[in-house]
């Protein structure tokens, strides 16, 4: 009954490895379980042995099994636990192995030099058994020896375990580790007392093992259910990772996201149909970096490419808006996010969605076209405001173009110029035409209507270009100027134009609130200046002033305290610098008048 | 500089437009001196010097206006021709009141910039001979006795010697004779320089009743 309880176990956990041949665990406790099936039916006959020659025999040779135990028991222990001291299972193995080679070089077997007689007891059930009786083996202390180098080697293992492993190790541990230890305790202790003749009883290793076969098997049971529960629970996220792949297809062709993939090994972009549809690529087209750069609107590819590339080595994000050309000539705008798995430089995948912004970036472009319109509106209306201070600036060139040009003739006429006098005067004519043609340039560039085109300006040079159209209005004005602009300003991104603009609104209102005021106050003072990553202007007037509760409000569409004037202009100014990344306000001066100051954001580098 | 010939003072802020400015007067056989701020002007100014002024209206500190009223501060004023990039109807007529010979219009042409600054120096002429005849005038009259010049305030209401010789209880060949020593001292030929003269010169006599009478008559 014992033997076939044992080698039933042996089947399952054979038959479990054989299913999972990575579990060897489940091989070793094959093992130790055969092996201690074939120990019991060693000590089976060793009871029914009939003469002294054969009891020795089947003592000797039970030795095998128990050398097959021995190592399957390290082989469970290390295999189960991946801890211990491996010399100290390979010592237990060894000695266990010089214990069966002992046998057969001394006595007559491991136990004793000389079986002498049989003992008969009789045994309850009955039935009456053979026990030996001799001369004890001298050698017989290696056995133990190597029991007990196998117990410490268990209690190792068990150790480590009990101190690194999880709350579940620790039970298993706890309840193989105690089991194989009590049996290795017992069963030497038993079969040395049967041995010396102390008690009399049949030999019981096997016997005495099988509580602990069973307990190792139901644990290594409870180990296969569980990772039958986890193999359940698996399946049961797969599913849900695919319904979950599912609703986010869904989403995203809902939202019509395309998702996209790129293997930089391989160079191949996967994408959603949703994807290739949106850069108008066939669905069984093989895509490479290069091929989806080239759907890409000409002047966008560098952008793009570099883009990619800044998020391949630095890091992080990659986020670009682009055009791409449909075959159909039209432009379609989309906008892309991705991002890698892996640290920068060493990533392999990129991924990420695209989408189609077309109806959003035409939308952004009408309102800046309004803005534009409006704010060129604006601009015509402050040059017609400036009329006079531009004619000013007009006839003064050609004041002295007309007076040089008569002279001349008039010289030529009585003979009298000399040819330096009538070269130098040329020479003044020609930089006067060129002075006129100046202004008459800063002017169209003002009163051209066009889209806005940022780039990089010095906001000084800006400034002063703008204080030569102004400067007759400021004579007129009686306004005294005061410049007052920081050398060396670090460039900023904008339409020079509208900055202008700007500037020009702030002047003419700087001099319209000072129209009041005694000449000897009207005072105006201009300064640029870098503070915190912005470059600030300011026009402060000294003016009447205005309230503080209209502070703000002056800024608002048709809020003017001028009895002409539509109360735009400031509006625009704040929705130009605004469209810049800058800030527009409006503070009362301790002493009087008013100050107007704006922001622009610093690009990077400094002018000389 | 020569002396003899009037000078064009020329004032604008703008140093291209006034070195046009001096070569169409040099062109045109005038003496141009010239200052690009209206303060340079004044400090370098010699109201002894023959000539005009032409002034940009517009400059920065003193404008045009304004320096024609410092000019006239200064008292016997050059005629003034002024210059303006935009001219509007206000500041001309408020030029013009104060005494302006011209207001033009940049860009000016040399016609009307010459005629006007030859009308000007004419002005200036005629004002310092006028100047010149009164200034003898006043000369003379301070060498006038207490008695000639009790004359002379009856001649200068237009009475005739027979009405002055009854007046003063005198007999007409008197009166003659201290008329003519008049005339002689002060360099006068007829009674209309006369009148006009004593008329300039802002001096009041005593008015007598038959004067008034007489004027009435006139």
């Amino acid at each position: 009954m014992l033997v076939s309880t044992s080698l039933t176990l042996a089947l399952i956990h054979l038959f479990v490895w054989y299913k999972q041949p990575q579990q060897r665990v489940h091989l070793s406790f094959s093992i130790v379980a055969i092996a201690a099936a074939a120990v019991t039916f060693m000590e089976l006959l060793a009871m029914h042995a009939s003469s002294t020659d054969q009891m020795s025999l089947i003592l000797r040779w039970a030795h095998l099994p128990i050398l097959v135990f021995f190592v399957a028991i390290a082989c469970f222990v290390y295999g189960f636990s991946v801890a211990g001291r491996l010399w100290l299972a390979l010592t237990a193995c060894a000695l266990q192995a010089l214990t069966l080679i002992l046998g057969f070089t001394t006595g007559s077997n491991q136990f004793f030099s000389e079986v002498t007689a049989l003992k008969h007891v009789t045994i309850f059930g009955g039935e009456t058994i053979s026990i030996p009786e001799g001369v004890l083996n001298p050698w017989y202390v290696v056995g133990p020896l190597g029991v007990l180098a196998l117990i410490i080697y268990v209690l190792d293992a068990s150790f480590s375990v009990w101190r690194h492993g999880t709350e579940t190790d620790r039970r298993l541990a706890l309840i193989i580790s105690s089991g194989i230890v009590l049996f290795l305790l017992i069963a030497p202790i038993h079969a040395a007392l049967v041995n010396m003749g102390i008690i009399n009883s049949p030999y019981i290793v096997g016997f005495s093992f099988l509580p602990t076969i069973v307990a190792m098997s139901l644990e290594l049971s409870n180990e296969v259910l569980h990772a039958a529960q986890l193999t359940h629970r698996l399946q049961a996220s797969e599913a849900e990772l695919r319904l979950s792949e599912q609703r986010m297809a869904l989403a995203a062709s809902a939202a019509e996201l395309g998702l996209w993939e790129w293997d930089i090994a391989r160079d191949e972009i996967w994408s959603t149909d949703k994807g290739r549809a949106l850069f108008g690529i066939d669905a069984q087209e093989c895509v490479s970096f290069e091929r989806f750069l080239n759907t890409l609107y000409p002047e966008d590819r560098e952008p793009v490419a570099q883009a990619v590339q800044k998020a391949l080595e630095g890091g992080g994000d990659y986020e670009s808006e682009y055009r791409i050309m449909l075959p159909d000539g039209k432009l379609r705008w989309i906008a892309a996010r991705g991002g890698i798995d892996m640290p920068p430089g060493t990533a392999l995948r990129m991924h990420g969605v695209t989408l189609d912004i077309t109806r959003r970036k035409q939308a952004e472009l009408e309102v800046e076209r309004h803005r534009s319109e409006l704010a060129h509106l604006s601009r015509v209306t402050l040059l017609g405001e400036l009329s006079g201070s531009l004619a000013h600036e007009l006839s003064q060139p050609l004041a002295a173009i007309l007076s040089n040009a008569q002279a001349a003739q008039r010289f030529l006429a009585q003979g009298a110029a000399g040819l330096a006098e009538v070269r130098d005067i040329l020479d003044d004519i020609v930089d006067e035409d060129k002075r006129a043609g100046e202004v008459i340039h800063r002017l169209r560039l003002l009163l051209k209507k066009g889209e806005s085109r940022h780039q990089r300006l010095d906001i000084n040079t800006a400034v002063r270009e703008v204080l030569k159209l102004v400067r007759g209005d400021l004579l007129n004005h009686k306004i005294t100027l005061k410049v007052d602009l920081a050398p060396q300003l670090p460039a900023v991104n904008g339409d020079t134009v509208q900055i202008q603009q700007v500037m020009l609104n702030l002047l003419i209102n700087g001099c319209e609130a000072m129209a009041d005021a005694k000449p000897t106050n009207r005072r105006l003072r201009i300064r640029s200046l870098h503070a915190g990553g912005v470059v600030r202007i300011s026009v402060a007037d000294q003016g009447r002033g205005i309230a503080a509760g209209d502070l703000e409000k002056i800024f608002e569409p048709f809020f003017t305290t001028k009895t002409q004037g539509m109360g735009m202009g400031l509006a625009i100014c704040r929705t130009i610098i605004t469209a810049h990344g800058g800030q527009l306000w409006a503070e009362g001066n301790n002493d009087r008048g008013t100050s107007f100051h704006f922001t622009l954001p610093v690009v990077s580098g400094t002018y000389s | 500089m020569k002396t003899n010939q009037p000078t064009v003072f020329v004032v604008d802020d703008d140093p291209s437009v006034l070195k046009a400015l001096a070569r169409l007067l040099l062109s045109a056989g005038l003496n141009a001196v010239t200052f690009t701020s209206p303060n340079e002007f004044l400090e370098n100014y010699d109201p002894h010097a023959a000539g005009c002024v032409v002034l940009d209206v517009s400059m920065p500190g003193l404008d045009g206006l304004q320096l024609q009223q410092a000019l006239a501060a200064l008292g016997d004023a050059a005629p003034v021709v002024f210059l303006t990039g935009h001219g509007d109807i206000p500041t001309s007529v408020k030029a013009m009141k104060e005494g302006a010979v011209d207001f033009l219009t940049k860009p000016v042409h040399e016609q009307d910039l010459i005629a006007a600054v030859h009308a000007a120096i004419e002005k200036d002429r005629l004002n310092r001979q006028a100047r010149a005849e009164l200034t003898g005038f006043l000369a003379g009259l301070a060498t006038l006795t207490p008695r000639e010049k009790e004359v002379l305030a009856h001649v200068v209401t237009g009475k005739l010697n027979k009405q002055i010789a009854a007046d003063l209880g005198t007999v007409e060949k008197t009166i003659k004779v201290h008329r003519a020593h008049i005339m002689e001292k002060l360099h006068i030929r007829s009674l209309a320089d006369l009148v006009r003269l004593t008329e300039r010169s802002g001096i009041k006599f005593m008015p007598i009743e038959k004067s008034v009478k007489a004027e009435r008559q006139r």
